[in-house]
């Protein structure tokens, strides 16, 4: 790593990430997309902030929805108190509430889950999301039971023509505070904390033998980490103007470190791509197919098997290749072998959606529209295109994954040869 | 003169079985000390009552006279002990330049900080490049400390132990595993980075023993033989008898 006073490369980043989220919201502008985008940009906050603990910390958390979901509760209360005039509260620092909300509560809860690390943290963590859950149920008053809490985000007069009616205006919040939140959390990777928290998932140990209480790293980072998941759940509560008791729950939990593993754990930009990947999934996916679940539960299970440390590690592998001009030789392999991972996913799919319809949806006839294409899935013909499809796909992928592996294993060597 | 670390009655046990049965150790402030003993004899486990990662069972430790039993390793640390590992104990994950500078940053006041940008840390980045430079790692600066070579990661375990500052130097079998040119070059590195601190040193290989150490300690079944200088460890009968017996023309 060079010191480089002025960074020019992270400011170019930077500036580009920023210029994206102004811009995106321009090119798509049908209410889908901005709904779509707006979620994407707290799941980004929620999802950094979840790999303060697993990536940075090595604190696997199974209860970090606690956090954005208190967050959530005492915002959509703050809100509910602001609109009714009994408080002053701009929605614009509403998000603040909920940061300092998260951090309460990681203080409280944090105290007790960071007394250990390793599985016993995890299972703490798992406890502790059961407890509020739970709470949510037996505190109808302050949960509001099944229904949840419902605000409503405008009220008062517009503050410089900002009334937070229309979403794109909620958008452009979300994006200010994410885009905060994210260079927070980047620059709270390196500080002393930060770097010490590295430490001590790498060797909690030798930690302790430099001077640094392990308990109290883990504690402060969780309780940092807390602050930035409550900013993500005060977001979602203005965001949706409705906050329930599926917020502080173990679905959202497994969520986010779904999207966190499936980004990639080990570099600062994984968990974002993660996030944005997992929406899509929950939030796009779930308009087309019902086995939208599936086929993420799919994603997650190849993701863990074939690319343990997610997108994030995947690209980064191809950095020292294309270092080399070495990139154009695996191209073709990588275009191969991905012509054929279509074919197979064609036969995933079309597998998955006539069984669907079959066993799930065939009360409305087995007849079924899958790229504009109408036909009966209790057909042969179908089945049949399914199968040859699984062969055809899997023949050729295998094939080509042969060659890019030696292909790739070639370089490697040729780069590990010219290292040392 | 100043006594940096005294053992008085220290005993150990686990379970039923007692390992350290009653250490009396005073050692000076300045002094190279060896420990040496056969197998089994409790050499680490001392070392880890020293260092707080094991509790005693009776006794006191004192460092610089300060009662330091029954302390957390890292509030030892924090007074100014610094110990290194037998098994190699580094932050895998992190580049050498990084394993030092964590290790330094307690002593420089930083502590939890996270409003400081680690960059701007000038004293941090001095201190951490003066070691890797002494420890002859400054090649190695961006390499992670898991892909090291084992002679690497053994200077690097040393090179975060000393990297504090601490006064008091606990190095557990600093030459484990290697070969003699190694061997010659850790203890050259050993003699430089202790320089004006107390050592205390749990070592095999006699040739590195009686060459760096002023005294010798010989530990054996949890109790001490005998301590003397190498002179006098190397004609006591009692430890030829016990332990250097078959090592003693090496030696």
């Amino acid at each position: 790593m060079r010191y480089q006073p002025l960074n020019l490369g992270r400011w170019i980043l930077w500036g580009g990430m920023a210029l994206l989220m102004a811009v995106l919201p321009l090119v798509f502008t049908q209410g889908f997309a901005i709904s779509l985008l707006s979620q994407m940009g707290i799941a980004i906050i929620f999802t950094l902030s979840y790999n303060m603990l697993l990536g940075q910390s090595g604190m696997l958390s199974f209860g970090h929805a606690v956090y954005s979901g208190l967050g959530a509760y005492i915002a959509v209360h703050v809100l509910n108190m602001a609109s009714k005039g009994q408080l002053w509260m701009p929605v614009s620092l509403l998000p603040l509430v909920g940061g300092l909300a998260g951090a309460f509560f990681g203080v409280l809860f944090g105290y007790v889950t960071t007394k250990r690390a390793g599985t016993t943290f995890a299972m703490i963590t798992l406890g502790i999301g059961e407890l509020v859950f739970s709470c949510s149920l037996m505190f109808p008053e302050f949960f509001g039971g099944e229904g949840g809490i419902t605000t409503n985000r405008v009220f008062g007069k517009p503050f410089l023509g900002l009334s937070f009616g229309p979403a794109i205006q909620v958008y452009y919040l979300i994006a200010l505070w994410c885009l905060a939140s994210m260079a927070l959390m980047f620059a709270w990777a390196h500080t002393p904390l930060g770097r010490i928290a590295n430490a001590v998932r790498d060797n909690p140990e030798r930690a302790e033998f430099v001077g640094y209480d392990t308990q109290k790293v883990r504690w402060l980072t969780l309780i940092i980490s807390a602050f930035f998941a409550g900013i993500a759940g005060a977001l979602g509560c203005i965001n949706f103007e409705i906050v329930t008791a599926e917020n502080v729950s173990a679905v959202r939990s497994g969520g986010v470190l779904l999207a966190a593993f499936i980004g990639g754990v080990g570099f600062f930009f994984g968990p974002i791509v993660g996030a944005c990947l997992f929406v899509y999934f929950v939030v796009a996916l779930s308009d087309h197919t019902k086995a939208w679940l599936l086929y993420l539960g799919l994603f997650f299970m190849l993701m863990v098997m074939f690319a343990p440390g997610g997108i994030a590690s995947l690209v980064m592998m191809q950095l020292p290749v294309i270092a080399r001009g070495r990139f154009k030789e695996l191209l073709p392999h990588y275009g191969r072998t991905g012509a054929a991972g279509l074919l197979l996913l064609a036969a995933v799919v079309l597998t998955v959606e006539m069984t669907y319809k079959i066993s799930v949806d065939s009360a409305n006839g087995t007849v079924m529209k899958l790229l504009g294409v109408e036909f009966d899935a209790a057909g042969a013909g179908p089945w049949a295109l399914a199968g040859a499809l699984w062969l055809v796909g899997g023949g050729l992928f295998y094939g080509g994954w042969r060659r890019l592996a030696h292909a790739w294993g070639e370089i490697q060597a040729d780069i590990a040869g010219a290292g040392t | 003169m100043t006594i940096a670390l005294q053992l008085s009655g220290v005993k150990k046990s686990f379970g039923n079985t007692e390992i350290i049965r009653g250490v009396d150790l005073a050692i000076p402030q300045g002094e190279r000390h060896a420990i040496i003993g056969p197998n089994g004899a409790g050499k680490s486990t001392l070392f880890n009552l020293v260092s707080g990662r094991f509790p005693v069972s009776a006794g006191s430790v004192r460092l610089n006279g300060e009662e330091i039993a029954g302390l957390k390793p890292f509030q030892i640390n924090r007074k100014g002990l610094s110990r290194s590992f037998q098994i190699t104990n580094i932050f895998h994950n992190l580049s050498v330049f990084e394993n030092l500078r964590c290790a330094v940053l307690w002593s420089l006041g930083y502590k939890y900080s996270f409003w400081h940008r680690l960059e701007a840390l000038r004293d941090a980045r001095a201190r951490a490049e003066e070691v890797m430079e002494s420890i002859g790692l400054a090649p190695r600066r961006a390499r992670p400390a898991g892909l090291l070579t084992y002679a690497e990661q053994r200077a690097l375990e040393i090179g975060i132990t000393i990297a504090g500052g601490a006064g008091v130097i606990l190095l557990d079998e600093p030459t484990a595993g290697m070969s003699r040119s190694e061997t010659d070059h850790v203890v050259a590195l050993v003699r430089r980075v202790t320089e004006g601190k107390t050592l205390v040193m749990v070592e095999h290989d006699m040739g590195v023993v009686f060459g760096l150490a002023d005294k010798i300690s010989v530990l054996v079944y949890g109790e001490v033989l005998a301590t003397g200088t190498p002179e006098e460890i190397r004609a006591n009968a009692a430890v030829r008898e016990a332990y250097l017996g078959k090592e003693a023309g090496h030696a």
